[in-house]
């Protein structure tokens, strides 16, 4: 390459996309200038609004455009039970999969020693704080079945429990249709201690 | 690292540490008895069909082949020795602390067979949620070994002379243990937590206690000024959150 600096820079930029590499953002480059200039403008419109706009909610967490999100802001919801999550992609799935009618608390992450990541980077004090102000009656735990994710559970369990409120952990285990002999046997393992009452 | 190729096949080990690498791939740091920590890529690891991924968390007793040149090897093939017991609550925040002193410690392609052996115990231990305590300090006896820390637990630095059950020392970090009736600037221990420590045995609570102390006080001269974030991972209910419970020390 090198003889347009511009259509180097693009392809550049491009690999900021995960999966992409040099190829892939080239492909596309040459596709936006050559067949679709207008859908190139919009794209660039609409991403530099996002970026501009969107922030979080100062109750939740969640990328939104407004001070709160509009599930936080809805007077439809039961505001004492109160989901926790690691990311804003987590709250879209359980809405879509979940008649869940309560609130949300995204982390943006959790808990990882390893990486330098303690409650403090975590920013576990505004979750705290919501904990304390006494609205809350049940906290949903839906980290991850990560080890961190799992400790960062625990974590907040013991914080809720403190405060006598009660913490509930999702299930995690056999996925449906999954036939027992291709499971793994941590996934085996855990199911097999979470078994309930029939 | 020389320019020749690497290999091992269906060695034992356990993931320390995995990190996102390239798009769908894992940076892993392993603990292995025979080549000590060992970087390894997973290749396709965080993909949407990965079937590795579970296989891959912490805590979770391996058998691992790789092959490559270089610093980073690539992973070829992983499966679990036996489904293992997975680890809850201050159980898995004490699994932290393992971890991170082994990152924090030891330099990759070491060899540490008897920290490998100590670690599968207290991981073990810390599933059953019996004796982890104990299982705890041995690991960190035998890592101390292992890096060419190891303490003096059987004799008097100065004098000597064998350690005495009912005798008090001052034990000196980088000196030893020294009978004394006062000790500023080391950790005071009876004898018999010692010869306790020394036996491997630490069965009862007061030699237990006495050699955490005396851990704590040694690993943090290692560990330097930079603290531990594994110790953060327990909610205090003392000072209102963050931080470690009660003692401030993994079980
Ligand atoms: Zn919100």
């Amino acid at each position: 390459m090198g003889y347009s600096p511009l259509i180097d820079r693009l392809v550049e930029s491009l690999r900021c996309l995960p999966g992409v590499g040099p190829k892939s953002a080239q492909r596309m480059a040459f596709h936006l200038l050559e067949r679709n200039r207008e859908g190139a403008l919009a794209l660039s419109d609409n991403l530099r609004q996002a970026v501009e706009g969107i922030g979080n909610c100062r109750s939740c967490r969640t990328l939104t455009e407004h001070d709160q999100c509009s599930l936080c802001a809805s007077d439809r919801r039961d505001r004492t039970v109160l989901c926790v999550v690691e990311t804003p992609a987590d709250v879209l799935v359980l809405e879509k999969a979940t008649g869940f009618r309560g609130l949300y608390f995204v982390l943006m992450g959790h808990l990882s020693p390893l990486d330098g990541i303690g409650p403090k980077e975590l920013g576990m004090d505004l979750l705290l704080d919501r904990l304390d102000q006494g609205e809350i009656v049940e906290v949903i735990l839906a980290t991850n079945a990560t080890v961190e994710g799992e400790a960062t559970a625990h974590y907040i369990s013991q914080a809720a429990r403190s405060r006598g409120i009660r913490s509930t952990r999702i299930a995690h285990g056999v996925p449906l249709g999954g036939e027992l002999e291709y499971i793994d046997g941590g996934t085996l393992s855990h199911a097999f201690a979470d078994r309930r009452e029939t | 690292m020389s320019g020749a190729t690497n290999k091992a096949n269906l060695q034992p080990a356990y993931v320390l540490h995995s990190r996102p690498y390239r798009d769908t791939s894992l940076l892993l740091e392993v603990l292995t008895p025979e080549f000590g920590r060992v970087g390894l890529i997973a290749r396709g690891a965080r993909g949407p069909k990965s079937k590795i991924r579970a296989l891959l968390q912490p805590f979770r007793g391996l058998l691992v082949s790789w092959s490559g040149r270089g610093e980073l090897y690539t992973l070829n093939n992983v499966e679990e020795v036996t489904p293992t017991r997975s680890l809850h609550g201050d159980g898995l925040a004490s699994g932290f602390y393992l971890n991170e002193l082994l990152m924090r410690l030891t330099e990759r392609h070491d060899p540490h067979p008897r920290t490998f052996s100590g670690y599968v115990r207290a991981i073990e231990a810390l599933a059953v949620g019996a004796a982890g305590p104990r299982a705890l300090r041995l690991f960190e006896k035998y890592l101390l070994e292992d890096l060419g820390y190891g303490l003096l637990l059987d004799h008097d630095a100065v004098t000597l002379e064998a350690i005495e059950e009912d005798q008090l020392y001052c034990y000196e970090i980088e000196r030893g243990p020294v009978a004394a009736q006062t000790c500023v600037g080391g950790v005071m221990m009876r004898g018999h937590s010692l010869i306790s420590l020394h036996n491997d045995e630490l069965e009862d609570p007061d030699s237990l206690q006495e050699a955490k102390r005396l851990m704590r006080s040694v690993l943090g001269w290692y560990l330097g000024a930079r603290p531990l974030r594994s110790r953060e991972m327990v909610y205090a209910v003392v000072d209102g959150g963050i931080g470690w419970s009660r003692d401030d020390e993994p079980r």
